[in-house]
């Protein structure tokens, strides 16, 4: 085989002895200028052979088990290797409907590279896969060559998937390769979900998903956009138009707020209404119509990846101070390092062990300055977590005149509050078997954020590919 | 008697009160139970306590169905939001991509907590008569007057403010521990316009200073004292373990002294709590100054009946005592503030031990 | 989809559309709205479905010219096709045969009004509406509600058309007339609020439906959202109607002013461009 060959040409010692690549990014001057510019530019064919050749393609790949989708990991890279990037893009496409994005978003040092040889047996830097992944999938693209997946032979049979998000997508990716007639309902006028709406341009953009999305439309998956499961039509009424499987994939979009004083004065928004207004609506430019609000001195309010993504959204928008504040420590913020990391090249500010209390505005009713609280952090508690606890007598006060709130989302219940049968938990996610990811209604599945709360974009494709497995076995039963 | 669970007991308690139901209570020709508590009219002075008994409308509808003057309800705890918060934290698995989900969900998890309680507060406000009181417990001093203000809103009639700060944190002196109580209650009584009372522990090295610096504080109420669970430890299964849910008999002594010590001292009402289980301490209560008394364990033991009965019996006991009012008795045994009671029980102490060898 | 097949002026500010939408003419119910877009560069933006067809498979919408996207709505013509369009949002008005109604629609707000009073009018209620706007030329769709109402009153700021005074003033004219057991009022904010005031004085039950801003309309990003009962609500998934009594109208006037200068300044480019 060729991948024995492959291994035989280069010893692993040698192997062992090439460093880790390191991904070229965009000076921190320059990219703080533009929104739309990614900060990591992407490896060149030299380097990303180099580091495939890194891969010492295991016997027992610990690497694929890390990953939610299964990617044949070893195959992608080795055909990396051999410089035969388009077999790579071709296998990468086997599992992943969106390598483009996966290799951009995934936080590859929880996933796979975590399971490494590399990381696990030899305390080295794991092999880049990512980046890897990302160069397989932008050489495609770039090539103009489009390698559209092999599908079975239609069988006619309609199938329904509600929202068009990373979750919907992968489902309706293996769906239309097993032969189902599947078509793809998004409320909104763009589709992608959160890869449009949510994810900025400087980290993933919309051209890059609109490529993936072709790519989909190509195998036979058909987009509606502008309409509503169970308001536009109701599920009585797609069951009526012939559909006998529905993917519920409608996402966690309903914003948290914090219900503190003062948090509904103008120029406090939730971080899904600002990401909305910049990435979806294109505000940060005249040219589109909608308008979002600018600030000199902005804080956004959480540590997660939607707080990095807000606060240097606000940089780029013109932000003299762009202000994170957390109320635990640097080290548990759940945003990924990489973020964080790019995040403070770009000069935005790190406020931690800070807690909002109260919000004041000016005569117009628009924000101007902020009360925070010092906290500290005490003992454990039942989740092992130290607990952030307010150091009395700590109270000062911020001049700000933008806030973001990024404290969290939850799933939205336009879906469930159509369907009373539906299973949910407290939290409105969506009830289903962990492993067939069919909910209590039997013809219904869910995955992704609807069903685990606010997650990934490869955990939703994981749910996604499992979900499709189970109705295809559910339906072909019947 | 062992109470196999807490839970358990509300039902059994509705069922007996049900079965037994005594006839409501007549006010008798002259006697007149009325009373003013926190500044609002009681018909008695005899209030069911904050417990996990008062925390439903149907609950609620019974007891005042069974005569008392006025009801507080469960305490709202800002521990319990935390506690539930961890909780859920606890259960993310290995992969803990729901970091960012749950990373501040202990603001929704307040949110619902407090949505349920200005809930049950407001219906409560709707269909009962008698005056509602609030009670809420925090840790945190701004929660404290972001509670209370939801709770005003909502209807309540006053505000028992549940505070217990353990002096485990050894390392704060009792001059910060008991301060955190007195900014407390001005941050609150700023904020809402309702009268406010704060329920104690005896636990405080200088209990009579702190009784009378907090009833001349912004509060119109004094409720002694806190109940709480005791640790005891299990030796067959080597733990740590919770006892004393219920009060004893005996434990009403240690209120029925301080509010007899204290009532010609402070600027406040006196509520006195624990260990209230008979018409008998009830009298007692009063005859010592206190102005209301509140029930609690006694309502789960022998159901809400128990309230119709120490109506029945104080009345009783009233005009065989040719009272009228509770005015007339109220503190006719209170310390008056010329007697210094540790000299007095000094000389008690000295006379029946003083000759044993 | 989305052509529209329909346009009328009621003034130069004031114009009917009627659009091709059959999904969106089926499942709409009075008091739903619909979000829509014109252009590729067009921001996103609430309008209430004052009627509909189910048969023709058409919807009505009322639209005043107010800023951009309402100037760019208005300037398609008759066959042409609105980008995007999307409904029916929001929750449908409660209506139940009460007794007597009074519906006050101040402006453009009797666009929305107009599904509300035939509902209830439906419903056997007595319908008593009033309809009123600064001048005459502001006055909307009054045939159309004199068909849905037991009686109708006009008011004008300037007495240029029907009765000279604000429309509070004759709200209170009828309420001590005769008993009302439910009002709703529809219209600018500021005329919302003192009708609600007003109707709160007669402890009369009342809905407001509110005009906040929104993007996505589907209850994803919190912008419409304002105070009622002391409790945060989305006017996109938990109205657009509320208990007028419980809306803090205050707030929601602050927030309705948060894009003031972005609107003049996407206004000025527009006209320079036209």
């Amino acid at each position: 085989m060729w991948r024995a060959e492959l291994r035989a040409k280069t010893k692993n010692k040698d192997r062992m002895l090439i460093q880790r690549v390191k991904m070229p990014e965009l000076a921190p001057g320059i990219r703080v200028k533009h929104q739309d510019r990614e900060v990591n530019i992407g490896l060149n064919p030299d380097q990303a052979q180099t580091e495939a050749t890194r891969c010492m393609d295991c016997s027992n790949p610990t690497c694929i088990e890390g990953c939610p989708v299964s990617i044949n990991i070893p195959k992608f890279i080795k055909n990396i290797e051999n410089g035969e990037i388009l077999k790579a893009a071709a296998t990468l496409k086997e599992t992943n409907a969106l390598p483009a994005v996966c290799g951009r978003v995934c936080p590859q040092e929880k996933q796979c590279e975590l399971r490494c040889f590399y990381v696990e047996k030899l305390d080295k830097p794991a092999v880049a896969i990512g980046h890897l992944e990302r160069f397989a999938a932008d050489f495609e693209r770039n090539s103009g060559v489009s390698n559209i997946p092999e599908t079975e032979k239609p069988n006619g049979i309609k199938i329904a998937a509600v929202g068009s998000g990373p979750a919907s997508l992968s489902f309706a990716g293996d769906m239309v390769k097993y032969g189902y007639d599947v078509t793809v309902f998004e409320a909104l006028h763009e589709i992608g979900g959160v890869l449009k709406y949510g994810i900025p341009e400087f980290r993933l953009p919309n051209s890059v998903v609109d490529f993936e999305l072709e790519n989909l439309r190509q195998m036979g998956v058909k987009f509606i956009t502008n309409f509503i499961v169970g308001r536009t039509s109701s599920f009585d009424d797609l069951h009526n138009d012939g559909y006998k499987g529905f993917f519920i994939g409608s996402g966690a979009g309903l914003p948290r707020f914090m219900d503190i004083p003062g948090e509904n004065f103008n120029a406090i928004l939730s971080s899904n209404e600002y990401l909305t207004r910049v990435n979806l609506m294109g505000a940060a430019t005249d040219k589109k119509d909608t308008p979002v609000l600018r600030g000199k001195n902005v804080a956004v309010i959480g540590g997660g990846n939607t707080a990095m993504d807000s606060v240097r959204t606000a940089l780029r928008l013109g932000a003299e101070r762009a202000i994170i504040i957390y109320r635990r420590s640097e080290a548990e913020m759940p945003a990924r390092i990489e973020e964080v990391q790019h995040a403070k090249e770009e000069g935005v500010e790190f406020m931690t062990l800070c807690n909002p209390l109260e919000y004041f505005a000016d005569g117009k009713g628009r924000v101007r300055r902020m009360r925070l609280n010092r906290m500290g952090l005490g003992e454990p508690d039942s989740s092992g977590r130290r607990r952030p606890l307010p150091i009395e007598g700590s109270e000062f006060e911020l001049d700000v005149d933008l806030v973001i709130v990024a404290v969290g989302v939850s799933p939205n219940p336009l879906v469930p509050a159509c369907l009373p049968d539906l299973k949910v938990t407290k939290w409105g996610t969506i009830v289903v078997d962990e492993e067939k990811m069919q909910s209590s209604i039997s013809e219904m599945f869910a995955g992704g954020d609807i069903v685990r709360g606010g997650a990934t974009v490869i955990l939703a494709m994981g749910d996604g590919r499992k979900a499709a497995e189970s109705m295809h076995h559910f339906l072909q039963k019947k | 008697m062992q109470w196999a669970t807490v839970e358990k007991l509300p039902k059994a308690c509705i069922t007996f009160y049900r079965k037994n139901r005594f006839t409501k209570t007549t006010n008798l020709k002259m006697t007149n139970l009325n009373i003013k508590y926190l500044g609002l009219d009681l018909k008695n002075p005899i209030i069911a306590g904050s417990s996990g008994l008062t925390n439903s409308i149907e609950h609620l509808k019974a007891i005042e169905e069974a005569g008392a003057g006025a009801v507080v309800l469960k305490s709202i705890f800002e521990e319990e939001i935390y506690l539930e918060f961890a909780h859920e934290f606890s259960k993310l698995g290995p992969m803990d991509n729901n970091l960012e989900f749950l990373d501040y969900y202990d603001y929704q998890i307040r949110k619902d907590n407090l949505k349920n309680y200005l809930a049950l507060i407001s219906e409560a406000r709707k269909e009962l008569s008698i005056p509602v009181i609030a009670s809420i417990n925090c840790i945190t001093a701004q929660e404290w007057g972001f509670f209370a203000r939801k709770v005003e809103d909502a209807g309540a009639d006053a505000i028992e403010l549940n505070m217990f700060i353990l002096p485990t944190n050894l390392s704060q002196t009792n001059h910060d521990n008991e301060s955190m109580y007195f900014d407390i209650i001005s941050r609150i009584a700023s904020k809402i316009k309702i009268p406010l009372a704060i329920k104690i522990s005896p636990y405080f090295s200088n209990l009579g200073g702190i009784i009378r610096d907090l009833s001349f504080s912004e509060i119109k109420g004094l409720v002694l004292f806190n109940k709480f669970y005791s640790p005891d430890v299990d030796i067959n299964h080597q733990k740590i373990i919770s006892s004393d849910v219920l009060s004893h008999d005996s434990d009403y002594k240690l209120t029925l002294r301080w509010i007899g010590m204290m009532a010609n001292r402070v600027n406040s009402d006196l509520s006195a709590s624990t260990g209230i289980h008979d018409w008998q301490t009830v009298v007692k209560m009063l005859l010592v100054g206190a102005t209301t008394v509140q029930v609690v364990s006694a309502l789960y033991r022998g159901g809400f009946s128990v309230i119709t009965d120490m109506i029945n019996n104080l009345e009783k006991w009233m005009v065989a005592n040719g009272y009228d009012s509770i005015g007339d008795f109220r503190g006719k045994l209170s310390m008056d503030n010329s007697t210094n009671l540790a000299e007095f029980e000094r000389v008690q102490f000295m006379r029946n031990f003083g000759e044993h060898k | 989809m989305n052509r529209i097949i329909g346009k009328e002026y009621f003034s130069d500010k004031v114009v009917k559309l009627v659009v091709e939408n059959p999904l969106i003419a089926r499942s709409r119910k009075p008091g739903n709205f619909v979000i829509l877009r014109v252009g590729e560069d067009g921001e996103r933006f609430p309008l209430t479905i004052a009627g509909a067809d189910p048969v023709l498979g058409t919807i009505t919408l009322v639209v005043q010219i107010m800023g951009v996207s309402s100037s760019k709505l208005v300037a398609l013509e008759v066959g042409e096709n609105i980008t995007d369009l999307v409904g029916p949002l929001g929750k449908p008005t409660h209506i139940e045969h009460i007794g007597t109604v009074l519906a006050a629609g101040g402006g453009v707000g009797v666009a929305p009004m107009l599904p509300i009073a035939e509902a209830f009018k439906k419903a056997g209620n007595r319908v008593i509406s009033i309809i009123a706007a600064r001048n005459k030329d502001l006055i909307i769709l009054e045939e159309e509600i004199r068909r849905w109402s037991d009686e109708v009153i006009v008011m004008t700021d300037d007495g240029s058309y029907g009765r000279k005074g604000l429309i509070t003033a004759g709200m209170e004219e009828i309420i001590k007339r005769e008993k009302i057991d439910e009002c709703i009022v529809i219209g600018p904010a500021i005329m919302m609020k003192f009708a609600s005031i007003l109707t709160k004085k007669y402890n009369i039950p009342t809905q407001a439906s509110l005009n906040s801003i929104m993007v996505d309309g589907t209850g994803m990003c919190g912008a419409c959202r304002v105070t009622v009962g002391g409790r945060t609500k989305f006017t996109c998934v938990d109205g657009p109607e509320f208990d007028a009594h419980q809306v803090d109208f205050d707030e929601m006037l602050i927030r309705l002013g948060g894009y003031i200068q972005e609107e003049k300044r996407a206004a000025e480019i527009y006209s320079q461009k036209l």
